[in-house]
């Protein structure tokens, strides 16, 4: 039994206006694609090592949440949010020279792929253990406001499979608890891994649980781009005017495996017919079209703009030097002083 | 031209170093390829060392009285690039920096605690010295503690505390005889070490010398070993008697070692090396002969002694003795032996109990000669006649009493007819 | 007037919510007028409001939340309320905050403080000794204040050291140790103490395992023994140095833990000490632990359980008659 826990989204495109930053949210997905394409062909022909993971399917719900977050805010993306991080400012040279291993990105080599962060920059970096960043993104906002800073908020991402874990609920009660402006941004797509939905949870939809932890709660159609600014849009600003912790749960289909690695062959044929299972960024370039938002030559001007920024971030990570062991500063610990020695 | 370096050759298997007492040439000299350039002692001889190749001296290393490792570079030859792309690739790479100065825990912040490291040689702290703990403790623990096992943990017990010291001072557990241990069941402890050294340190010394240091090592590694010595007379007027008919004047002590040949030939396996579980028997009957020279002894061996005659082995013996006085005994001159024998009779002893070397299961000694009564049974009267005492001392794992008692009646059989020998 | 070292605790964490505005307290039932489950933050929500803070029963959330915090330039202090309930954080405090320094860049500030270690009748969950997971895992500092002046200046330096503090106080040692009053002077973190010189065995232990040392090495010296006795004060990182001059003193090594016995701490300083210190040793080096079985809770089995004064000195005289 194939359960597909998602709502059919609430907006419809091509009726009502598109949302004002439309254009801009498409250029973030669009980089996102031609920038995971580029890494995946890396990866592909040996010269990344590690893994691969990419949003493809989820750019829309990621670009919208990195756009309405600005300086002073905080982000914790996690697995497949290339296109919010991008959109929240981080630059496509941290993350090729973070998959390429360059002693010069913001993990030295130290860590790969999509765990690569810049805290002082308000982008946490994640760790594997799903649900461990929401009390993290909880930390800050408590901080901030301790510190009097104001008009700030955090947001974190997380899927269905990670919603699961007990983290994730210490996490989204201690958010309510403190009160601070949080927003959980919830991608159902479809599989955990391999797992599809009916193993993860039995509630008919995720957004379900808001209320019990004393969220506002709204679900999206993930694949349609207008509704993602909107709904996202709308639970960023809500929190940031002093309104509960804010749960959105966006429905998709995962299109690629868990990570490059993966074929995804555990798919049911039958999911790849469900509306959430559109492709957003080809969605996104219909209603473009359809529209007449952009011409064909400004589409394919965006294209090239794209492809040359990406290749400019490989081509430059790809000449700094790897990290080497011997001159590697192997402490754990900033205070050197206190570093234990063993022989 | 290329340079060819002169390196310290392995001049026998346990060698790691050796001491310059001779260089021969000067940069500037022609020298022939395997000329004898520089004379080196190790603990067992002088020997000299040899060019590489034909060609010019052009630099010498090495000084006299200096000692070089086995492929230290001594010098140089300026050699032909034929000499050189044969030579220079093949010769043994001289180690790096100071062995010492790599020996993990030798340097570094933890040796600053530790007790009397860097004093002067043999330094004692007696302030340091912690107090002898009383007796109570070795009372056994009425909770029920079984005693410590004196056999693991007793004399013969040096702890990894007391052995690091020893390292440092390159001493080996011969050298503590001379303590009473004050620990567990005699066991000396580091305060009996410590005060041990304070106490030679106080008293006379020099350095002993190569050949002694070298005798000591050989004599230590045998009395690892369980040796046990039997003995018997020997008649030796007959052996004097065929001496004075023979040209080249065999002295007893050569008659024996024929003798011993031949009767090791008869009965090989008594000269055997038990190493593990197998017992080692040499292919040739190689018997060596002690030689007293200054400050130790040596000990040439005679190839085939079994099957070189009495007049041969007199003259080879004079060859050896006399390479042996001058310290130019090389090392396979001395290697390889299965029994060697002793004339201690030549000090006027008529009893003693040598040791065998420590790669030789046997060891055949000879008392002086003396007149002597004996009782004829022929005549039912006490004849003078000339006897001497010979002993063999046997390593016990290899042979016993019994076996060791027909090799020395053997002997004395053969020595009995010696015109055949 | 006499300080406990559960005073020196409370009033080590007044001093840096007074000293510091970046300090807050995180943890369960320490705020209002409870002031915690060993009233170690007594009077400090009223002193310092807001400052002082209650969270729900979710060890993992209030470790990632001081973690948040402590990246946006805060220092705060989590209070578990017992070590044992520490377990449930493990993952924020081993792969969040001890891998924080290392992947980013960005040291993580954050002090756990977990009163650990057995009392009577306390029983399996309530009695554990982590410091040994803890100090396992890279990117942490691991203290164990076995002194009532330790309790109070190592806890006000753990809070200023950038990075991630387990500070490990010993429940026992609450209300039984008494200080004349709070210390002057401090020893810098990172150095063990001689708290007894001695010349035949050294006793090498931290925490409460100190005291019991201390008395053992009392009923030695009645049989002539001078005991050494080390107290590391920091399990990490671990002063190799003067445990290594102590056995250069004794030539014996016995090293002292209330925590379970396989790996850990004390098997650590042995390692130690028969890597780089062999040459120094007269006697095969021991160590002593608790029993590899969960804590009980009789008295009587606790008491047997635990390392004590008596079995210290059972097991120092075996050492001392090798």
């Amino acid at each position: 039994m194939l359960q597909t826990a998602g709502r059919k989204g609430t907006s419809t495109p091509g009726k009502a206006a598109p949302h004002k930053r439309y254009l801009e949210a498409f250029r973030w997905m669009l980089q996102t694609r031609i920038f995971e394409e580029k890494l995946t062909s890396l990866y592909r022909g040996g010269l990344i090592t590690g893994g691969v993971y990419v949003g493809r399917g989820q750019e829309a719900v990621s670009a919208a949440c990195g756009m309405f977050l600005k300086k002073g805010d905080v982000f914790a993306p996690l697995i497949r949010d290339q296109a919010g991080r991008a959109a929240f400012g981080e630059p496509l040279l941290d993350v090729a020279r973070t998959y390429l291993g360059s002693r010069q990105g913001p993990m030295r080599g130290r860590d790969g792929n999509i765990h690569r962060g810049r805290p002082r920059a308000g982008q946490l970096a994640m760790i594997s253990h799903l649900g461990a960043m929401i009390p993290v993104v909880v930390g800050t906002l408590l901080a901030k406001r301790m510190k009097g800073e104001k008009d700030f908020v955090g947001l974190t991402t997380i899927g269905e499979g990670g919603m699961q874990t007990g983290a994730t609920h210490e996490g989204m009660n201690i958010a309510a608890v403190e009160g601070v402006p949080f927003v959980l941004v919830a991608t159902n797509n479809h599989y955990a891994y391999s797992t599809p939905n009916d193993r993860e949870f039995v509630c008919a939809d995720l957004v379900d649980r808001a209320p019990a932890y004393g969220y506002e709660g709204r679900s999206l159609d993930g694949t349609d781009l207008s509704e993602c600014l909107d709904v996202i849009g709308g639970a960023v600003e809500r929190a940031r005017a002093g309104g509960p912790p804010q749960l959105v749960v966006a429905s998709t289909l995962r299109l690629a495996g868990h990570g490059e690695h993966d074929d995804a062959s555990y798919v049911a044929a039958e999911i790849k017919g469900e509306d959430f299972a559109r492709d957003s960024l080809q969605r996104a370039e219909e209603f473009i079209k359809e529209e007449g938002l952009a011409d064909a030559d400004t589409l394919a001007q965006w294209r090239a703009d794209a492809t040359a920024q990406v290749n400019e971030a490989v081509s430059t990570a790809q000449e700094e030097a790897a990290p080497d062991g011997n001159e590697e500063d192997w402490s754990a610990i900033s205070t050197r002083t206190l570093t234990d020695r063993i022989s | 031209m290329p340079n060819v370096p002169i390196t310290m050759p392995q001049l026998g298997e346990s060698m790691a170093e050796a001491t310059i007492v001779a260089v021969k040439v000067q940069p500037g000299d022609k020298v022939a390829a395997d000329q004898e350039i520089i004379e080196v002692e190790t603990d067992k001889a002088v020997m000299g060392v040899t060019t590489p190749c034909a060609g010019e001296i052009v630099k010498i290393e090495a000084e006299v009285k200096g000692v070089y490792a086995v492929g230290a570079v001594l010098g140089y030859v300026e050699a032909s690039a034929a000499d050189a792309a044969r030579l220079v690739k093949k010769s043994p790479t001289p180690p790096k920096g100071d062995i010492a100065k790599e020996i993990p825990g030798r340097e570094g912040p933890e040796s600053k605690d530790a007790p009397a490291r860097n004093g002067s040689h043999f330094q004692v702290d007696e302030e340091g010295l912690p107090a002898v703990p009383t007796g109570s403790h070795f009372q056994v623990d009425q909770t029920g503690l079984l005693p410590v096992p004196a056999a693991t943990k007793g004399a013969g017990y040096l702890s990894p505390r007391v052995r690091a010291r020893m390292t440092e001072l390159q001493l080996t557990q011969a050298d503590l005889a001379g303590i009473a241990g004050s620990g567990n069941a005699g066991r000396v402890t580091i305060k009996d070490l410590e005060t041990f050294l304070g106490t030679i340190e106080k008293s006379q010394a020099e350095n002993a010398s190569a050949i002694r240091t070298g005798v000591a090592d050989a004599m230590r590694r045998s009395w690892t070993r369980p040796l046990a010595t039997v003995g018997l007379s020997v008649c030796l007027d007959p052996v004097l008697e065929d001496r004075k008919k023979r040209e080249a004047k065999p002295g007893p002590a050569l008659y024996v070692l024929r003798a011993l040949a031949l009767a090791l030939a008869e009965s090989p396996a008594t000269a055997a090396r038990l190493i593990g579980g197998r017992a080692i028997r040499s292919e040739s009957i190689d018997v060596g002969v002690a030689v007293e020279a200054q400050d130790g002894i040596m000990v040439p061996v005679i190839r085939e002694a079994d099957k070189t005659s009495l007049g041969d082995l007199t003259s080879r013996y004079a060859e050896l003795v006399d390479l042996a006085r001058r310290r130019r005994l090389t090392a396979d001159m001395t290697s390889g032996g299965i029994a060697s024998v002793s004339n201690f009779g030549t000090f006027g002893l008529d009893w003693g109990t040598p040791i065998p070397l420590p790669d030789q299961t046997l060891l055949l000694g000879l008392g002086a000669g003396r007149k002597t009564p004996f009782w004829d049974e022929k005549t039912g009267a006490f004849v003078p006649r000339t006897e001497a005492q010979m002993t063999l001392s046997f390593d016990h794992r290899s042979l016993d009493g019994g076996g060791a008692g027909r090799l020395l009646q053997r002997v004395v059989e053969l020595l009995g007819s010696p015109e055949k020998l | 007037m006499s300080v406990s070292y559960l005073e020196a605790i409370r009033e080590a964490q007044a001093h840096l919510l007074r000293e510091d505005k970046r300090v807050f307290i995180y943890g369960q039932d320490i705020s209002g007028n409870f002031g915690g489950a060993f009233k170690a933050t007594k009077g400090l929500a009223a002193e310092f409001p807001g400052r002082v803070l209650n969270t729900p029963i979710s060890e993992d959330a209030m470790v990632g939340t001081a973690i948040g915090a402590a990246l946006e330039g805060m220092r705060p202090i989590v209070e578990m309320q017992f070590a044992d309930f520490s377990s449930i954080a493990l993952n924020q405090i081993l792969n969040n905050a001890g891998t924080q320094y290392w992947r980013t860049n960005i040291p993580c500030p954050i002090t756990v403080r977990l009163p650990s270690g057995g009392t009577k009748g306390s029983g399996p969950f309530h009695s554990q000794s982590m410091e040994g997971i803890y100090a396992h895992y890279p990117g942490l500092i691991v203290m164990t204040p076995a002194t009532v002046e330790d309790a109070y200046t190592m806890l006000i330096d753990a809070v200023a050291i950038d990075d991630p503090v387990i500070y490990c106080e010993h429940k026992y040692l609450y209300y039984h140790l008494k200080a004349d009053e709070l210390p002057k002077n401090r020893l810098p973190i990172g150095q063990a103490r001689v708290v007894r010189p001695g010349r035949d065995l050294s006793i090498v232990t931290y925490s409460v395992m100190v005291h019991e040392a201390l008395a053992a090495a009392e009923e030695l010296r009645a049989d002539g023994f001078e005991v050494d006795v080390v107290d590391l004060r920091t399990v990490k990182p671990l002063d190799t140095d003067t445990v290594l001059a102590s056995v250069a003193r004794t030539g014996r090594l016995l090293c002292v833990g209330e925590s379970f016995p396989w790996g850990g701490v004390t098997a650590e300083v042995i390692a130690r000490v028969a890597t780089e210190g062999f040459h120094l040793l007269d006697a095969a080096p021991a160590r002593l632990n608790a029993k590899d079985t969960p804590i009980p809770y009789h008295p009587n089995l606790w008491s047997e359980h635990r390392p004590n004064e008596n079995s210290i000195a059972k097991k120092a005289r075996q050492i001392l008659a090798e």
